[in-house]
């Protein structure tokens, strides 16, 4: 059952994602998603960990905040209720097509280079791929323009870590909210 | 609020800063007016402080394509929902020049304006008093003569103190930043808390934005405001010679039609000229009003020259207003960079607030950055960021174009495109600037100096403004000159874009065109 748009609207608004999970709606932050293990609905699992693995090299703590969950959530959403940074960087909706395309372009680049997955790469061989898909497509690569893939994916991080009443109070800087999210993405 | 089934005197296409100050005064003049949203209904409560929950501000209608070298940034400029592109934006309020009307006359670039600055002065005057503009005319040395600003200015805060001690030291000076935000109670409105919030819509009525200003007035008047209501032609008569009202299409998916004796389009830059030439008939087979073929020319767009800087003092750099808090125009007369090949005038907004994330937050300054270098560079930058734009000047390029794509959307009307490349002096311009914007934050000290990409503000052009019909789509009251009870509303009007925001002119205009539209009304309705 899709969630209404009002209920999508308020909670992604907050940082609370809506699930329909046996019969009921759960209400849950990207963090408590990931941990819960709660269904993705758009992503499919090889795209889920190659995400979370590039979002912990982008912005170390980002997977571990939900960042898997937070895009799934938006990709499932209405081109209208979508509140990904991509929206407004010349991209048109639908969105899905953009973050499986430069996922799959990653894996397929790993393959060439190291012989596996971007998930299961040493540490500092996925630093070393990033830097490659930040300053342009490496060979083979295939999908979105890797380095605007990786400005993408980044900004979303950011966005999971730092672009919450958590996030922001975390740097020090007061969120002097006028109207206040109820509650920090992960709690 | 339901829709009236007579017919109507104005309907009203978009509910933003011109189409809402439009409806307010014919409202309020005893006109019967209806104004249509193509987005959702709002209210402050929706407008959550958060930069991710402001992307739902930002356009999300039937998409543009986008194509040139400098693409206009149609989705981060446009608005969608009640209010437009005014609820999400930072009320950087400051005038036009005189020069900026006379662009071919005093050196021959682009078009002149059929008015003059002494035309529109009056109703500058009259915006601000209306809106609430908080300022010092006499600091701001560059600004055209005018009433003094009604509200005092908005208060310095370190990062503006830093940055405008790098302007003195390099010669130059710094004024209050002109602020459609209140520094006081103002009609009843709170004075702002400096939060930097403006991004996201401000709720509490500091910022004057439609659901602030204009929309209760209309409303309070009797107006009726539909939201969820894409219009997808403008209707005329038999003859060619008057439009007759609109057509459009509701929440439901139901096509329905609002008859008025006055149309005024005023739907945003882009979707103005598209509905225009989406409503070609046989009596104007090139498009409504297009007997000139320049509906959808001269699009323009100000390149933002970003400039950063990392201080070893604290900055507070999230406070104050999202636009700024000092302004300089030292660099406004036109040919002060000439020796770099660039033409054209630029403002600095400088001190602006700034949030972690997002396209003009922290983090996006340094994408170069990832890993352990981006976190240890979000917590320095927290405490020691400072940054200031330039507003760059986009000379008039007739290739840089709206058309009608052959695709069409869900409603069967064509999508557009909007094409756009910078002028090469504005080009040369926003790299002028970039280099004294630099030398400035050296000056003041910055232990870090870098620049941003060159990126796209505000969307001008399209239906301009002139005297001669053959080479404009309106007169200088916005009625188009084919169809004279047929307005357009909006910085689509521009013929040049100036160098400074245009918001403030947008509402000069509209206060203008309404005055004469209720002056001459049975003669324009005729």
């Amino acid at each position: 059952m899709p969630q209404s748009r009002r209920t999508f609207i308020r909670n992604s608004g907050i940082g609370l994602l809506t699930f329909y999970i046996g019969g009921c709606e759960v209400e849950v932050t990207p963090e408590e998603a990931r941990q819960q293990q709660i269904p993705f609905q758009v992503l499919n699992p090889q795209e889920v960990l190659t995400l979370e693995a590039l979002g912990n090299v982008l912005l170390p703590g980002s997977a571990t905040a939900g960042l898997a969950h937070f895009i799934d959530h938006q990709l499932n959403a209405s081109p209208q209720d979508q509140m990904l940074m991509l929206k407004y960087l010349g991209v048109n909706p639908p969105f899905a097509s953009f973050y499986s395309g430069g996922l799959a372009g990653l894996d397929a680049v790993a393959g060439t280079q190291h012989g596996s997955l971007f998930s299961e790469m040493r540490e500092e061989q996925q630093l070393e791929l990033v830097g490659q898909i930040a300053r342009g497509n490496p060979d083979g690569w295939s999908g979105p323009p890797a380095a605007f893939f990786y400005f993408v994916v980044r900004n979303d991080a950011v966005d999971v870590l730092y672009g919450t009443k958590q996030g922001i109070e975390d740097l020090g800087i007061p969120y002097m909210a006028h109207i206040e999210p109820p509650s920090r993405w992960g709690e | 609020m339901t829709l009236p089934t007579e017919r109507v005197d104005a309907v009203v296409v978009g509910s933003g800063a011109a189409g809402s100050a439009i409806a307010a005064r014919l409202a309020a003049g005893r006109k019967k007016v209806v104004i249509l949203e193509a987005g959702p209904d709002r209210s402050n409560d929706d407008l959550i402080s958060s930069a991710i929950w402001s992307r739902r501000l930002k356009w999300n209608g039937e998409p543009v394509i986008e194509g040139g070298a400098n693409p206009v940034g149609h989705v981060f400029n446009a608005g969608y929902g009640v209010g437009g592109s005014a609820m999400h934006h930072y009320a950087v309020w400051p005038r036009l020049h005189r020069e900026d009307f006379q662009m071919r006359t005093l050196f021959d670039r682009g078009r002149d304006w059929p008015i003059a600055y002494e035309d529109l002065r009056p109703f500058y005057d009259q915006a601000q008093l209306e809106c609430g503009i908080a300022g010092d005319a006499e600091q701001e040395i560059w600004r055209p003569p005018g009433e003094p600003y009604p509200m005092p200015p908005v208060p310095l805060f370190t990062q503006g103190e830093i940055i405008a001690n790098g302007f003195e030291k390099q010669g130059m000076k710094t004024a209050p930043l002109p602020l459609a935000v209140t520094t006081n109670n103002y009609n009843g409105r709170a004075a702002c808390i400096w939060d930097g919030w403006c991004d996201a819509g401000c709720p509490i009525g500091a910022l004057a934005n439609p659901l602030t200003i204009h929309l209760p007035v209309a409303i309070e008047h009797g107006a009726v405001l539909q939201a969820n209501a894409t219009v997808t032609r403008v209707l005329g008569s038999d003859s060619g010679e008057f439009v007759t009202g609109v057509e459009f299409v509701d929440e439901a998916g139901e096509k329905k039609a609002v008859m008025a004796d006055l149309v005024v389009l005023a739907a945003f830059t882009v979707q103005n000229p598209r509905l225009l030439l989406a409503s070609a008939s046989d009596k104007h087979p090139n498009g409504l009003g297009n007997s000139s073929g320049k509906v959808g020319h001269s699009i323009m767009s100000h390149a933002a020259a970003l400039v950063y800087g990392l201080f070893d003092e604290k900055t507070n750099c999230h406070l104050g207003a999202f636009g700024g808090q000092l302004v300089n125009q030292d660099s406004y007369r036109k040919d002060t960079h000439s020796d770099a090949g660039a033409f054209g005038s630029y403002q600095w907004m400088i001190a602006q607030a700034v949030k972690p994330n997002d396209l003009l937050g922290i983090a996006t300054t340094r994408p170069d950055l990832f890993g352990n270098d981006l976190h240890a560079f979000m917590k320095q930058a927290a405490h020691g960021f400072a940054g200031m734009t330039g507003v760059i000047e986009d000379l008039p390029v007739a290739e840089n174009a709206l058309t009608l794509n052959d695709q069409t959307d869900r409603f069967g009307v064509p999508l557009a495109n909007v094409t756009h490349t910078t002028h090469a002096e504005s080009k040369a311009l926003w790299q002028a600037a970039l280099e004294e914007g630099q030398a400035v934050f050296r000056a003041a000290g910055a232990k870090e100096v870098w620049t941003g990409p060159q990126a796209a503000m505000h969307i001008m052009g399209g239906t301009i403004m002139g005297d001669d019909p053959a080479d404009s789509v309106c007169n200088d009251f916005g009625q188009a000159h084919d169809v004279p009870n047929l307005v357009v509303a909006g910085a689509g009007l521009f013929p040049t874009s100036g160098g400074v925001n245009p918001t403030f002119t947008i509402h000069a205009l509209a206060a203008r065109s309404s005055e004469h539209l209720l002056a001459n009304w049975n003669s324009i309705i005729q």
